[in-house]
């Protein structure tokens, strides 16, 4: 915080977008970024290449190579978090102990609430799968499969974090028609019996599949997948759960009133809306123009005064005048 | 050429069939999730990606039904669903906003009772028959300093300018409410928190204001007693202890200790008197003949030399050698 310098602002509009970095009782939705350790390798990059894909637009890409490790020292996550307004952060690293390495970082309040470190074991990317992708913003669905989910702390964060990462925010209305396109499926494999339990925790699947919707004959469609990428085995490796203090504020929800939640959270947008092709459309509603005050050719002697500020200062010249 | 395997690949990838879960899948709408809790059968997550695909079609085929029961409104782009809010619950980005610190005004008409009047930016003009802004460019507040014509009271003297008195008084009310408005600023600032919000740093700022009135009168009372403290520390530090200085209007009167004297004669005869003589005795006899206690920063008995001090200069001198043995060692300089 401290390397930030802290800007008072000094017209309406830096402190209307300073005012919207402020807490807000309902949130925007949260910003992820993806920046490189010192060292990362062709898979870790194409993992977050693809991730942040699925996450656009509200992510950011850094593409330089920065001294982040956030288990040792999270103070640059921080800083990065704070300068971008962002809290969730993925940070792509290499080394021999930890090979293709990703760290998912969750802050709160500009500091690090929760982390979880994954290793790319197995991946095809989204390129790799010459099938039709999803496209930009549209929101997942998320599906998750194995009990671990419910019962083992570190996958029970994981769930929390991959859900936070991509379907976070919640959405009031949704149109049904051509917006659900793609299912994330996050699997985590059985628990070897042979091992013990604390030593191998069991792979994590992530696949991508892009949705088509048959009709049925009912009101609820049937269901056709194709994969569309990326699809990534990770393993899961260090994790570093909440405060629990710090938790319990996150958890915290504001009290509204029923009638604010249906009329969309004192956020209600009039006559914006989106299109179908993405574009947003604003009705504007106009007056009859009087043309009889229309501005015509600009003259010096058609030039009409303003009322107070000239007449002041006109009065001052006159005094003036009197006095030479 | 062998193509049964893709054959079965490729209807895998198109069949909507679902499979049969032991638990019921756990679906929440309002996040576009599904929870499938059932242990995966380490049998068929030998085939893993036919397998994950059948589970991803189960699981979401349930997540679609619950999205497309629920209730519908239709607009322009086809039906729009409703979501409920999700049961899942997620941390926030940011902590709740803090609720703003009430003004000086505000708090004194909470305390009286005064609801808030909502005024209108704009005024009716009755002369233009128009609404004009209540201050700004062309603001009503402006029209005195504006018009031409003035009207002179009795006992006004002729150079005086109304248009320039007008504006004066306006700018005064300007730089009144922005000492105000610094004011509130400052107060909310440097407010004192209770203690329930020491305990819990989370906690809110308590709204009543007889609570923060409470605390505010206890803080001043310490800021008084402090101040009156350190004045009479500076009045007495004269040569003559502050005796030849003069009188402050409102000063505190220094209270000094009270001496207390024993009674000269008691009801109950001289035993009192006995037993306090017996006991000075007593103490003294302890004393005799033992060394005399060593203050601590004083000289002591043992041949008038401090110890303490002693040692610690000796340490002190040698504390240089002792470092560099310690440098010696292959400690890795950091």
């Amino acid at each position: 915080m401290s390397m930030l310098r802290t800007i008072k602002p000094k017209n309406a509009r830096v402190k209307r977008a300073l005012d919207r970095r402020e807490p807000q009782i309902v949130e925007n939705e949260k910003t992820a970024i993806f920046v490189r350790g010192q060292t990362s390798s062709d898979k870790v990059r194409t993992v977050m290449k693809d991730l942040y894909a699925l996450k656009r637009p509200e992510a950011i890409n850094f593409s330089r190579k920065n001294d982040i490790h956030p288990f040792e020292d999270a103070s640059s996550l921080e800083f990065f978090a704070n300068k971008n307004d962002a809290s969730l952060m993925v940070t792509g690293l290499h080394s021999k102990k930890r090979p293709h390495d990703l760290v998912f970082t969750r802050m709160f309040d500009g500091r690090v609430l929760d982390m979880i470190e994954l290793g790319v074991e197995e991946l095809r990317s989204m390129a790799e799968f010459s099938t039709p992708k999803s496209s930009l913003s549209a929101r997942p669905m998320m599906v998750f499969h194995s009990d671990l989910f419910d019962t083992h702390p570190t996958y029970i964060q994981l769930k929390s974090h991959l859900l936070d990462f991509y379907n976070g925010h919640p959405l009031t209305d949704l149109p049904l028609l051509n917006t659900l396109e793609h299912v994330i499926s996050i699997t985590a494999g059985p628990l070897s019996q042979s091992d013990d339990a604390t030593t191998a925790l069991p792979l994590v699947h992530f696949r991508v599949y892009t949705a088509k919707l048959l009709a049925s004959g009912s009101r609820v469609p049937r269901l056709q997948l194709t994969e569309m990428g990326p699809s990534i085995d990770f393993s899961v490796r260090r994790v570093q759960s909440a405060d629990e203090e710090m938790m319990k504020m996150a958890l915290k929800r504001p009290k509204l009133a029923k009638s604010d939640v249906e009329k969309g959270l004192g956020k209600k947008r009039k006559n914006i809306e989106t299109d179908e092709m993405g574009d947003k459309v604003g009705r504007i509603h106009l007056k009859k123009q009087d043309l009889a005050k229309m501005q015509g050719r600009k003259m010096k002697g058609l030039k009409v005064k303003k009322g107070g500020a000239a007449k002041t200062k006109d009065a001052g010249a006159d005094e003036a005048m009197t006095e030479d | 050429m062998d193509v049964t395997q893709e054959l079965a690949d490729f209807a895998a990838a198109n069949s909507t069939a679902v499979l049969d879960r032991a638990n019921p899948i756990i679906t929440d709408a309002g996040l576009l999730a599904a929870f499938d809790n059932t242990p995966v059968d380490p049998e068929e997550y030998a085939n893993l990606n036919p397998h994950l695909l059948a589970l991803t079609l189960t699981s979401t085929q349930a997540l679609i039904s619950a999205i497309f029961t629920l209730p519908t409104k239709s607009s322009g782009s086809g039906p729009v669903v409703t979501l409920p809010t999700p049961v899942t619950l997620l941390p926030r980005e940011k902590p709740l906003p803090k609720p703003k610190p009430p003004t000086k005004w505000e708090r004194f008409a909470a305390a009286k009772g005064i609801s808030h009047k909502k005024r209108d930016k704009d005024v009716w003009d009755d002369e233009k028959q128009e609404f004009v802004p209540r201050w700004g460019m062309g603001g009503k507040n402006r029209e005195k300093e504006d018009q031409w014509l003035h009207e002179v009271k009795q006992g006004e003297g002729a150079d005086l300018d109304p248009a320039k008195t007008a504006r004066a008084e306006r700018k005064a009310r300007i730089a009144k409410n922005e000492k105000q408005h610094a004011a509130n600023v400052s107060i909310a600032a440097n407010a004192p928190k209770p203690i329930s919000a020491l305990r819990d740093p989370n906690a809110k700022p308590s709204s009543s204001l007889s609570d923060s009135q409470a605390v505010k009168q206890s803080s001043r009372n310490k800021r008084k007693a402090e101040l009156e403290r350190s004045m009479l520390i500076s009045k007495t530090s004269t040569a003559s202890l502050g005796r030849f200085d003069e009188k402050i209007d409102g000063e505190p009167k220094v209270k000094g200790v009270k001496r207390k004297f024993e009674p000269t004669v008691t009801s109950g005869g001289f035993d009192g008197e006995k037993e306090k003589a017996l006991g000075v005795l007593k103490r003294v006899e302890s004393t005799v003949g033992k060394p005399k206690k060593v203050k601590k920063g004083g000289e002591g008995d043992e041949g008038g030399l401090n110890v303490r001090k002693a040692v610690r200069f000796a340490g002190k001198q040698d504390g240089g050698k002792g470092k560099v043995v310690g440098k010696v060692g292959k400690g890795k300089r950091k």
